[in-house]
C-alpha cells in the first residue's frame, strides 16, 4: 500500500514536470504505460505493423496535451482516451480508403470459418479451433459499428471496468452499461444475419 | 423461464451466469439453445482474443520517443504553424463571405424618405413645367426652366 502510494506520488511528480515541458520526465510515464497503450491500439486497430507508429503518435499527442491533464481521473484513463480517439481517427481514414478484411476474404474461406466455429462448443475446441473462434470474433468486431466496437474492446479485451470506460469515453456509467448491452445484442444478431446470408448464398 | 428472459439476461449470461432453470429451458427450446450457443462462442472468442499475445514495444521505444520529443520541443512545429495560419484563413474567409452576403442583401439606393419642405418649390416648378398651355414658353425661359432637385441630403451623412 505504502509502495503504491509512493509510486503514485512519483507519477504525479513526473506528470508535473512533463507539464512544465520536460520530455525526460515523460519518459518514465511512457515506460510505465507503453504496454497498455500497445495492447489497446492493437485491439482497436488489429494491424500489428501499425501499432508502434500509432503508439508513438499517441504519446507525442499526450505530451503536447499534458497541460490539460487535471488529475481528476487516473493518468492511464486519460491516456487511454487519447489512444482511443487517435485509433478512431486512424480507422476512419483507413476505412475510407480500403475494403475491410472480412469482405476481402473469399466466400469459401468465410464458409469454412463459420462452419468450423459452429461445429463444436467453445470449451472443446483445440488450438486450431481457438484460432478460428478468435477470427470469428475479430471479423464480427470488424463488421460492428464503431461505437459498439469501441466499448466491446475496452470491456472484453482491455478489461476496463464500467467506471473506467465511462471516464475514457466521457459517459455516465449507466450509459456505458446500456451501450455495452446493446453492443453485445447487436453482435449476436449480426452473427445470426451473417450465417443466414451465407446459407442464402450456399443455396 | 421464457424466451424473453434469456434475451433480457444477456449480460449475465455473457459473464458466465447459468442456472438450472436456464438449462431446463435450453433443453426444451431449440431457438434459445442456438442463441445461447452463439453467445457462448462469441464471449469465448473474446476471452481467447484478450489472452493472445499483443504487440510489444521494440527495445528503446521510450528512449527514442523522449529524444524525439526533445527535438520537437526545440524546432518550431510546422504543423502547428499551418494549423494556426489555416484557422485564421478560415475565419477571414467566413467574415468576408458574411460581409459580401450582407452587401448583396441591402438595397443599393440606400434609405428612401419623403419630400421635405425644402423640396416643395422645385416640385411646384416641375408642375408648372408640365402645364400644357405654357409648355413651349416655359421651356425657353431659363428662370422657369425645371430645376433638377438635388439629391436629398442624409441627416447623418459623413462629410
Amino acid at each position: 500500500m505504502e509502495n503504491s502510494g509512493a509510486q503514485l506520488a512519483q507519477e504525479i511528480q513526473w506528470i508535473k514536470r512533463a507539464q512544465q515541458g520536460e520530455p525526460e520526465a515523460f519518459g518514465p510515464l511512457v515506460q510505465k504505460y507503453q504496454q497498455r497503450v500497445f495492447s489497446l491500439v492493437y485491439h482497436l486497430v488489429r494491424r500489428r505493423d501499425e501499432v508502434e507508429d500509432l503508439a508513438q503518435e499517441i504519446f507525442i499527442k499526450a505530451f503536447r496535451a499534458i497541460r490539460s491533464y487535471n488529475f481528476q481521473s487516473s493518468f492511464v484513463t486519460w491516456l487511454s482516451r487519447i489512444a482511443t480517439n487517435h485509433c478512431y481517427d486512424y480507422l476512419r481514414h483507413e476505412r475510407a480508403s480500403r475494403v475491410s478484411f472480412y469482405w476481402q476474404m473469399g466466400e469459401n474461406s468465410q464458409q469454412e470459418l463459420e462452419s468450423n466455429a459452429e461445429s463444436q462448443p467453445a470449451e472443446a475446441l483445440d488450438h486450431e479451433e481457438h484460432a478460428v473462434l478468435k477470427d470469428l470474433v475479430t471479423k464480427l468486431l470488424d463488421r460492428a459499428p464503431e461505437k459498439d466496437r469501441e466499448i466491446l474492446v475496452l470491456k472484453e479485451l482491455e478489461d476496463y471496468s464500467v467506471e473506467e470506460i465511462a471516464e475514457i469515453l466521457d459517459l455516465k456509467p449507466t450509459t456505458v452499461k446500456v451501450r455495452l448491452h446493446r453492443a453485445r445484442k447487436r453482435m449476436l444478431e449480426d452473427m445470426r444475419k451473417w450465417r443466414e446470408e451465407k446459407q442464402g448464398h450456399a443455396m | 423461464m421464457r424466451c424473453d428472459d434469456i434475451r433480457n439476461r444477456l449480460d449475465d449470461l455473457w459473464e458466465g451466469g447459468e442456472s438450472p432453470e436456464l438449462r431446463a429451458h435450453l433443453a426444451d427450446c431449440s431457438a434459445c439453445a442456438g442463441y445461447h450457443r452463439d453467445l457462448r462462442r462469441v464471449s469465448s472468442g473474446f476471452r481467447l482474443l484478450s489472452r493472445e499475445d499483443v504487440v510489444v514495444p521494440s527495445v528503446g521505444f521510450a528512449e527514442r520517443l523522449v529524444r524525439q520529443l526533445g527535438e520537437l520541443g526545440r524546432a518550431p512545429s510546422v504543423a502547428e504553424f499551418f494549423e494556426r495560419v489555416g484557422r485564421r484563413f478560415v475565419y477571414a474567409t467566413l467574415a468576408l463571405t458574411f460581409l459580401t452576403l450582407l452587401a448583396l442583401a441591402l438595397p443599393s439606393t440606400g434609405p428612401v424618405r419623403g419630400l421635405s419642405a425644402a423640396d416643395m418649390p422645385a416640385q411646384e416648378a416641375a408642375l408648372a413645367y408640365s402645364d400644357p398651355v405654357a409648355e413651349n414658353g416655359l421651356q425657353e425661359s431659363p428662370e422657369l426652366a425645371p430645376v433638377e432637385s438635388p439629391a436629398p441630403a442624409l441627416p447623418n451623412e459623413v462629410k
